[in-house]
């Protein structure tokens, strides 16, 4: 039901069929990237070359294929994209909605912690930390998650107190339905607009992050990360081929989450009526 | 001051309003009165320019005069300047008419710095005076919209409108949400506010209306149906949909019961928007819209003038020798109407019934039926006038079946082609009484049914033809009481659903009551008294009259007189 | 305020806590956790010894927390090997750079997003409108540090126009009017990238919003009472509109902003406690990272405290609604 309106909106939302292109054409590079690049660790001795028919934005310092590095970069953002959106979604989720079901003593100290962690700088902790630790990039996933959950949890928390109270909950428990059923049936679908909508902006936000940390050099070499490649190109300034180096990863990122920011933009209008208009 | 001409509001392919034409004196208050969706609030918001804050596509013709000056030709600013300042509006939604943030004062204080230049003091001393004079409570002055009442919030949005002195004021709805004490000092307040200015009060509420209005229009589908001075729209609607509105209201003084409109609203293509719920609807109603014309000093737009007046008795008298059993009758039934008649034994009701039914020969005067002199009692005047009588038992033959009975004026008139046909009227119109229409039923005879039954079949049996009048003589007498409360539920029923007009013969006021629009009080042969019910009995001045009221049965003073004895 | 303030304090505390543990956690010795292996390498064992005694860290756990924290309060935030200067002393010239640049920036863009949203929102769908979300949301997609590097490359480098590092020229002798220019030339190409990634997230909430309330009844009663135009927008659309923007801000100031802020500071080496804290990335200095760590909570949680108390006092619901 929800897949149908969704449909019919996109088809007529240009923002929306440009997110979603986006994002499928990302989803596409991330699969195909060992058929359509070269192996992006391969050194060689073609050093510092310019952009050539081989090697279409030249080569690094140690004669890697930047371009087959841009794809395979794709990769590890859409990984961490996911990894995040998913991850985070499931906490904030399961303590949100706990939260405002079980109420009582749980929920209160629950939501002193929520508030408490909020005002916590988040990014600022996640570079200390991670200068300290140096993530690979599971543990970043999870690094990440972990200080971005709290967020979701507390509009989690207030959306499910809206519709604990709705009246075909209530009907749902004059039919002796469980706790379960009710979660499952009446308000996980409820809930699911801004499940989803939450869940891509964290997932942009996740893939912003990951270039950040990668870009001031606290992320795993061993990872290729368009962040990493514009922290690595930064060294090398004074040559000519730099900007090759530079912008393509860039120009990258930047698309990856303009695809995302406009599938967000145009998921919240298909699911929040009076913002239809907009 | 206000004059709206031919006023038309589109909203892409729906026509909202449709050729408006109203006017309003300074010092007067127009009401203009409609159910939901019936486009009051656009009327009033096209008066003031602000259409196209509603919707994009809104399209408008029409002229609309303020003082002699077309403002639907002004531009935006033109218009900005006459906002409020010379027309101001009191909002219908009083929930989010008020910005959340700021106070109550200020808001009411804004129009005048803003619009006249007024300073702090000055324009805080008139807000405090206005808010003052509609009793809103001054130690809230300062309150933020979302910390007061609905009633509180009603109150400043009314002195909000008068800050700026306008020559025209709309009231949308002004009452809405106050309860019936406040709202009658609120409009106490209104009506001094208002002195001096043009209003116009858009309401569903008849009974605001009337306690406040000069003149009411009555709008139905976009169109003004009926335009008359309040107090006679109020006491004889000339318009179908106008008498339906007011039979719809509870009032203490009215006494028959609540009724409804038959059908639902519905958007009318081409005709009388009305059409499709009028009980007196012919042809040329689904073909063109009627225009609003005059009659003196009210307007009425139908096609047959309003309301029909059905049947007509001119000084009609029936003597027998020198004695006159009713002498110099005139009475005019409506369409859709119950008169009552009414009167103690002897008044010559049942001989007025008989000598309107042509069962005796009127030795002066005359009958006519819609119109049109009834020289004999034929065929065409039974098939549009029929007849219930006091003892059902007797009025229908021992000898007939249910089925045969109620046949019976359907095979006397031809109606239908076949026996089956017939078969079929008969099996509806017994659904019309409530009664079964199975086979075992069909076959009794009159002795095997109860009494309310055979007033049933009579009943049956005189609406099979679709007459327009049906004269009851006495129909509940000889029936029991919850019997009785059935019958009278179902004549008014079939009445909303038909347009049957009824002319209701009794002598027990307090059943006329319950039954009847408009009552005649009949002694020795002559009508003395008549008028609308609710008005009759609280304001009639005849002696017997009287005498009828004080004899008229009251459950209180059965208990009361059988404590004494 | 009570209830504002508690959760302020337990964040407060989480920090402090996490601060202390931190290199507490990294397998080794402490001291080179503290310090660094670069740093320790060059140490003495005297030195050693006196700074293990100093930090109590053959102490149990607790009484080195308490003796960080007591520390803490004196002012003692750990001594910088790298800048050779106590920590609280390297911060405190890092930081005035970073209020400056944010500050304006933060300024700016809050005061253009809010105005651009709300000219936007009020003539939703038109072609202002729709040029302007287009242009916003494509803007809002590059991450900061690019957007400082494309502007630097294309100001900085092709056209010569901006100097390319640092808050002002160094060793220039300038002062006045000529030490305010210098400074105001180094601030425009950081500070144009803060607002230009900044401006989008205001601009689109505040437009969200005001599509709402534009559609509001007290929007129609405020036009039916002849007011003009731009006092509609304004004065009773904008103000409405104004609310979750600021409410949004504080959460997102922790996150998004500092970011933003630090990344950029990287990238135009503007000497702030963004390069303060890369550098000490860079280096190993782990004290100046977690002194900065401590002074950036303490900032953004006394900025988010001043959100809380600036939203109730827009928003006069929320006063009553205790």
């Amino acid at each position: 039901m929800i897949f149908e309106d969704l449909g019919k909106q996109l088809k007529k939302d240009t923002f929306g069929q440009f997110g979603i292109g986006l994002t499928i054409l990302f989803v596409i590079v991330a699969t195909l990237c060992p058929f359509i690049a070269q192996d992006p660790d391969a050194h060689s001795i073609l050093t510092f070359q310019p952009p050539s028919s081989n090697h279409w934005l030249g080569t690094n310092d140690v004669g890697q294929d930047v371009w087959s590095r841009v794809l395979w970069g794709v990769r590890t953002s859409l990984l961490i994209a996911l990894g995040v959106g998913l991850l985070t979604t499931a906490f904030s989720t399961t303590i949100g909605v706990t939260a405002a079901l079980v109420g009582g003593a749980y929920e209160i100290v629950v939501m002193r912690i929520i508030d408490a962690l909020l005002a916590i700088p988040t990014v600022v902790v996640l570079i200390v930390i991670s200068a300290f630790i140096k993530p690979d990039i599971f543990m970043l996933i999870v690094l990440i998650s972990s200080l971005h959950w709290q967020g979701g949890a507390r509009i989690l928390r207030s959306q499910t107190l809206a519709v604990k109270n709705q009246l075909h909950i209530l009907a749902a428990k004059t039919f002796g339905a469980g706790r379960l059923h009710i979660i499952v049936r009446h308000i996980l679908p409820e809930l699911g607009p801004i499940l989803i909508v939450s869940f891509i902006y964290t997932a942009r936000m996740a893939v912003f992050i990951e270039a950040g940390l990668a870009f001031v050099g606290i992320s795993d070499p061993s990872t290729i990360s368009w962040g990493r490649m514009m922290y690595h190109s930064a060294k090398f300034y004074y040559l000519p081929v730099w900007k090759w180096w530079l912008l393509p990863p860039g120009f990258a990122l930047s698309l990856l989450i303009v695809g995302f920011t406009f599938l967000g933009y145009s998921l919240e209008r298909v699911f929040e009526p009076r913002l239809k208009d907009a | 001051m206000l004059r709206v001409s031919n006023l038309s509001v589109t909203y892409g392919t729906r026509r909202i309003l449709n050729g408006i034409d109203l006017q309003i004196q300074r010092g007067e208050v127009l009401s203009i009165v409609g159910e939901s969706g019936t486009g009051k609030t656009t009327l009033g918001l096209s008066l003031m320019g602000l259409l196209k804050e509603q919707a994009e596509d809104v399209e408008t013709n029409g002229e609309v005069y303020l003082q002699e000056r077309d403002i639907t030709k002004c531009n935006e600013e033109e218009l900005r300047k006459i906002r409020w300042n010379r027309i101001a509006m009191v909002f219908q939604n009083v929930e989010n008419a008020l910005n959340p943030v700021y106070t109550v004062l200020d808001q009411v204080k804004e129009p005048l710095m803003e619009n006249k230049s007024w300073d702090k003091e000055e324009a805080t001393l008139k807000s405090l005076d206005l808010l003052q004079k509609v009793d809103f409570p001054s130690h809230r002055l300062n309150a933020y919209p979302h910390e007061l009442s609905a009633g509180e919030k009603q109150k400043a949005l009314i002195a909000m409108a008068f800050v700026c002195d306008p020559d025209l004021v709309i009231l949308d709805e002004p009452t809405a949400s106050l309860d019936v004490a406040s709202r009658q000092s609120i409009l106490e307040r209104l009506r001094l506010l208002c002195r001096d200015r043009a209003v116009l009060l858009i309401t569903h509420n008849l009974a605001v209306a009337g306690g406040f209005s000069h003149k009411t229009a009555v709008l139905y589908g976009g169109y003004i149906v009926e335009f008359a001075p309040t107090k006679d729209l109020l006491s004889q609607p000339r318009h179908p949909y106008a008498r339906g509105l007011l039979r719809s209201y509870v009032g203490m003084d009215r006494a028959k019961d609540l009724q409804g409109i038959k059908g639902r609203v519905q958007f009318v293509e081409k005709g009388c928007p009305f059409h499709p719920r009028c009980t007196q609807a012919i042809a040329l109603c689904e073909d063109e819209s009627p225009k609003l014309v005059s009659l003196g000093e009210r307007s009425v737009a139908c096609h047959r003038g309003g309301i029909v007046p059905l049947l007509e008795v001119k000084a009609l008298t029936f003597s027998v020798g020198p004695l006159r059993l009713i002498d110099s009758i005139s009475q005019i039934v409506f369409e859709g109407e119950t008169l009552a008649i009414v009167g103690a034994s002897g008044a010559g009701k049942t001989t007025l019934a008989k000598t309107i039914m042509g069962l005796l020969n009127s030795t002066e005067g005359e009958v006519l039926l819609e119109g049109d002199k009834v020289e004999r009692r034929d065929k065409d005047f039974f098939s549009r006038v029929q007849m219930i009588y006091q003892d059902p038992r007797e009025a229908l033959s021992h000898r007939l079946k249910v089925l045969e009975c109620v046949r019976e004026p359907l095979d006397i008139q031809s109606v239908g082609t076949n026996k089956q046909v017939r078969y079929e009227r008969v099996k509806a119109v017994l659904e019309e009484v409530e009664l079964p229409t199975e086979d075992e039923f069909l076959q009794r005879y009159p002795h095997q049914l109860s009494g309310g039954e055979v007033q049933r079949v009579a009943i049956a049996r005189a609406l099979v033809l679709n007459p327009k009048l049906l004269i009851a003589d006495e129909p509940t007498s000889a029936l029991d009481a919850s019997v009785q409360a059935k019958i009278v539920k179902l004549l008014n029923n079939i009445q909303e659903k038909r347009g049957l007009a009824i002319l209701f013969i009794t002598h027990d006021i307090a059943l006329a009551r319950k039954m009847s629009d408009r009552i005649a009080i009949m002694h020795a042969g002559r009508i003395i008294e008549e008028g609308p019910t609710g008005w009759m009995l609280s304001s009639c001045s005849h002696p017997q009259t009287r005498e009828l009221l004080k004899a008229a049965t009251t459950i209180e003073r059965l208990r009361d007189s059988s404590d004494e004895s | 305020m009570k209830t504002t303030g508690t959760h302020y304090v337990i964040a407060f505390l989480i920090i402090l806590f996490l601060n202390f543990l931190l290199p507490r956690l990294m397998a080794g010795d402490p001291l080179t956790a503290i310090y660094g292996q670069e740093v320790l390498i060059q140490m003495t064992p005297a030195l050693k010894l006196r700074l293990t005694e100093s930090f109590g860290l053959d102490q149990p756990l607790w009484e080195q927390f308490f003796r960080y924290v007591f520390s803490l309060f004196k002012g003692d935030l750990g001594y910088s090997f790298y800048h050779k200067t106590p920590v609280l002393k390297a911060i405190l010239s890092y930081l005035p750079w970073t209020i400056l640049l944010m500050g304006t920036a933060f300024t700016l863009s809050g005061v253009m997003g809010v105005v651009l949203g709300i000219e936007s929102g009020w003539r939703r769908g038109r072609k202002i409108d729709k040029s302007l979300l287009v242009g916003m949301m494509s803007f809002s997609g590059f991450p900061s540090f690019f957007v400082g590097i494309l502007l630097l490359l294309i100001f900085g480098v092709e056209l010569r126009l901006f100097p390319l590092h640092g808050a002002q020229t160094a060793y220039a002798g300038l002062s006045g009017l000529g030490l305010l220019w210098d400074i105001l030339k180094h601030l425009v190409l950081p500070l144009s990238t803060l607002v230009v990634v900044f401006l989008s997230g205001d601009y689109l909430l505040t437009r969200s919003t005001m599509v709402t309330v534009v559609k509001e009844p007290f929007v129609l009663v405020a036009k039916a009472k002849g007011l003009t135009d731009r006092k509609i927008r304004y004065k009773h659309a904008g103000r409405n509109s104004l609310i979750p923007v600021v409410t949004a801000t504080g959460v997102r100031f922790g996150s998004m902003i500092v970011t933003g802020a630090l990344l950029v500071e990287v990238v135009f080496s503007y000497p702030g406690m963004g390069s303060l804290v890369y550098d000490a990335i860079l280096t190993r200095d782990y004290p100046v990272l977690q002194g900065s760590l401590l002074v950036i909570t303490i900032v953004v949680l006394m900025v988010n405290l001043m959100v809380d108390l600036l939203y109730k006092k827009l928003d006069p619901r929320t006063a009553s609604a205790q």
